[in-house]
């Protein structure tokens, strides 16, 4: 079963005078969880960026369900959903209200009016808080107002309530304590199930540091100067590779 | 002594200088023949007439100033805060429109924000007649766009990469767009709008003074028959208007999780914008513009106005502009600091009170009571009412800053004036400075009133050439008006850049 979700073919990115990307190619299969590793400023996040459609990259093809991007309405790119390493959230509105946010592409402008004058239901925002251990009273306060992993589990919360089957995660762990790492590693990698029904495993990506949460993923890929130096099942990681891009 | 330094402090000084020649023009042209009249017009401020005749006057006309007023604060913050969202960079980012059409709305804005209410007054009355509505219109074109570039500012801040994420997921244009400005625009309103009511009053009695109605109406013919006692009962009346106004819009907090309460002023903000639209329209259509036949009169109706005479006035309001700007950033730091105590405080505030609230074409009046019209005088009728603006917020701002350097130096016997100085003012002299170069800006545009009243500069020719339908003259006077306040508005931008 080798369906490609996502395809990087030749990729590079230069910014100014920098080589950010360098000629990078990636087949990413549904289901497959992949972790992300590289040292800080190796192009991980950049690398997201370009899978998600939000940089252009200056040479290469970015094909999503084996078309390319270029061709592909906004709409199908947006199948994908990203945690974002900065959030990225709207600082003024409260939690719930950014939670909610997740769910402005499949909903009208009354919705997004409803959410910012409080009327709309919020169960469903709610029901994902929850998963991400987020306590009701946290549910309207405003975003400059949480604690870093507060605020690291309402941009998990708006990107689980868009019920993706891609998803793309840069150090989705920050700020958060061992235990609230386990519960939502689980969450993303949909080791629960979330809405008790059987659909296609997610396809998950996620860029971090911390090489002891890696058991959970089939695929390692090493990332370094904006090159791919590994790519490779987890099982045959090896010392030397992490001596490669670290 | 050391040599003089260069730094905020003194900088906030330095621009009192303008008095040396200010001070020898209003010397020569001193004259006693008004000086009781001058004294009876301080008196009547301690004995205004009150009969029942009167307050009903009062009561009418401050009926139709809160009208004018509120309807144009009404009208000009909505769709201020309409233009300052086609106006802002985010708008043009969510929709993909090309920077060259962000460039032309801004420029427009511009161009209509340099000429002032008062110049759109007397430019409407003389083509439709003197009329209500003129009042609400006059006020309005200028307001909608100072108050969108305050709105534009503030929907700069949005940090973009949340709008990226937002896009990202592929959310309506519409949707992305409301949720990104919906807080900025709701603490705009709340920090900035509702002060520009005070704003759209001030500017409503203005106008009056000119004969559009209200308050100002009266003020200007009780000063023109000579009647203070009554000029000074429609003053005061004015001032309780403004204090009372004032602490009714300090109490309103908006909650905007009341559901019933943003229901409603989604309504008002509908409601306003159908309502000015078929007014508006109505309002052309309804009205003969009866001295304004065609453009073709701007091009047949010819002009006597020399190069020369026309360089000399644009000059002369420029001076007028740097003179009232020096006396309203220097005079209040100067009289605050010399005067330092608790009661000489009290006393400075009632004074900055009342020229707030005697409208700056009065103050040139009374003046003129005791000194020949000149250039200086209406400098200082400008400066004065600006000072009494600048020292409101020196106040406020000396009044809740942290004292503890100041009581240190006292206590170790440094005089209490240096003591101030260095260690109250210093503080404050680069925010004081910064809003300083903010307020240059209005003076600029200010400028016409004193020069419509007091004979000076393009303010005058304006009166001229509109009584003489001279339009194209006048449409040469409003592009060299909107020049200057142009590139004055573009210096001090510069200016505050380096302030902040
Ligand atoms: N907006 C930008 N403008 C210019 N250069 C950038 C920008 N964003 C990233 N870079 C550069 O691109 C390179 C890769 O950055 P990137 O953010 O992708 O690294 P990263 O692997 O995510 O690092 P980290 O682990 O610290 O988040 C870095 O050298 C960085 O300086
Ligand atoms: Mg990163």
């Amino acid at each position: 079963m080798n369906n490609t979700v996502l395809e990087l073919e030749n990729i590079s990115y230069k910014y100014k005078n920098d080589l950010i990307l360098n000629k990078i190619n990636l087949k990413i299969n549904a289901g497959e969880k992949i972790a992300l590793l590289g040292k800080s400023g190796s192009g991980k996040t950049t690398l997201i960026s370009v899978l998600n459609g939000t940089i252009k990259p200056t040479q290469g093809e970015v094909k999503l369900f084996n078309e390319s991007f270029e061709e592909l309405d906004r709409k199908q790119k947006s199948k994908i959903t990203t945690i974002w390493q900065d959030l990225r959230l709207i600082e003024d509105l409260s939690a719930e209200q950014n939670v909610n946010c997740g769910l402005l592409a499949e909903n009208n402008f009354y919705f997004a009016f409803k959410n910012l004058l409080n009327i709309s239901s919020f169960k469903k925002a709610h029901k994902y808080m929850k998963l991400c251990r987020l306590h009701n009273s946290i549910y309207d306060k405003k975003i400059r107002k949480l604690s870093g992993g507060q605020k690291q589990r309402v941009a998990i919360a708006r990107s689980l309530i868009q019920e993706s089957n891609i998803l793309l995660a840069d150090e989705p762990f920050n700020n958060l304590d061992p235990k609230l790492i386990k519960t939502i590693k689980n969450l993303l990698l949909e080791n629960v199930d979330v809405n008790k029904t059987k659909k296609s495993p997610k396809t998950a990506l996620v860029a971090l540091h911390r090489l002891d949460l890696l058991n959970d993923f089939d695929k390692v890929i090493g990332i370094r100067d904006g090159k791919i130096f590994f790519n490779i099942k987890r099982d045959n990681l090896k010392k030397i590779h992490l001596e490669k891009i670290y | 002594m050391n040599k003089l330094k260069l730094n905020y402090t003194s900088l906030s000084f330095l621009p009192i200088l303008v008095c040396i020649p200010l001070g020898y023009q209003l010397i020569n042209n001193i004259h006693f023949g008004g000086f009781r009249l001058f004294q009876e017009f301080l008196i009547s401020a301690f004995n205004p007439k009150i009969d029942n005749e009167i307050i009903i006057t009062v009561i009418k006309r401050l009926n139709e100033t809160i009208l004018i007023g509120f309807f144009s604060w009404l009208v000009s913050i909505i769709f201020g805060a309409i233009f300052g969202i086609i106006s802002s960079n985010i708008f043009y980012k969510i929709f993909n429109i090309p920077n060259f059409f962000y460039s032309i709305i801004r420029f427009f804005l511009t161009i209509i924000r340099s000429i002032h209410e008062v110049v759109w007054g007397i430019i409407l009355m003389q083509i439709y007649g003197i009329n209500f509505s003129i009042g609400i219109i006059a006020i309005c074109i200028p307001y909608i766009a100072v108050n969108s570039k305050v709105f534009a500012e503030q929907l700069e801040t949005i940090d973009y990469k949340s709008f990226e994420s937002i896009n990202q997921i592929n959310a309506p244009k519409f949707s992305s767009l409301l949720s990104l400005i919906w807080h900025p625009i709701i603490n705009t309103f709340q920090n900035f709008g509702l002060y520009r009511l005070e704003c759209s009053i001030r500017s409503t009695v203005i106008l009056g003074l000119f004969g559009i109605g209200g308050i100002g109406t009266s003020i200007f013919l009780s000063f023109q028959t000579l009647s203070f006692r009554e000029l000074w009962t429609y003053l005061w009346s004015l001032a309780i208007l403004i204090i009372f106004s004032g602490l009714i819009l300090k109490k309103i907090k908006f909650n905007t999780t009341n559901k019933i309460l943003s229901i409603f002023f989604i309504a008002v903000f509908f409601i306003t914008i159908l309502f000015s639209f078929s007014y508006f329209l109505y309002f052309i259509f309804n009205n003969n513009s009866e001295n304004f036949n065609s453009v073709s009169s701007l091009f047949k109706s010819s002009s006597d106005l020399g190069l020369f005479d026309f360089l000399k006035l644009i000059l002369e309001t420029i001076i007028l502009s740097l003179l009232s700007t020096g006396i309203a950033i220097s005079l209040p730091p100067l009289v605050i600091g010399i005067f330092n105590n608790n009661s000489s405080k009290i006393f400075i505030k009632i004074f900055a009170f009342l020229l707030r609230l005697i409208p700056t074409p009065v103050i040139l009046l009374t003046l003129l009571t005791f000194n020949n019209p000149s250039l200086s005088l209406a400098a200082l009728s400008l400066g004065l009412h600006n000072a009494g603006i600048t020292s409101k917020l020196l106040f406020t701002n000396l009044d809740s800053q942290d004292k503890r350097n100041y009581i240190a130096m006292k206590s170790l016997g440094i005089s209490k004036k240096t003591s101030w100085l260095l260690g109250l003012f210093s503080q404050q002299a680069k925010s004081y400075l910064a809003y300083c170069a903010y307020r240059s800006d209005i003076i600029i545009r200010e400028t016409a009133i004193v020069g419509i009243i007091g004979s000076i500069g393009l303010g005058w020719q304006l009166q001229e050439s509109l009584s003489s339908f001279a339009w194209q003259e006048v449409t040469i006077v409003l592009i060299a008006y909107s020049s200057i306040a142009i590139v004055g508005e573009l210096i001090n931008g510069k200016i505050k850049n380096s302030l902040t």
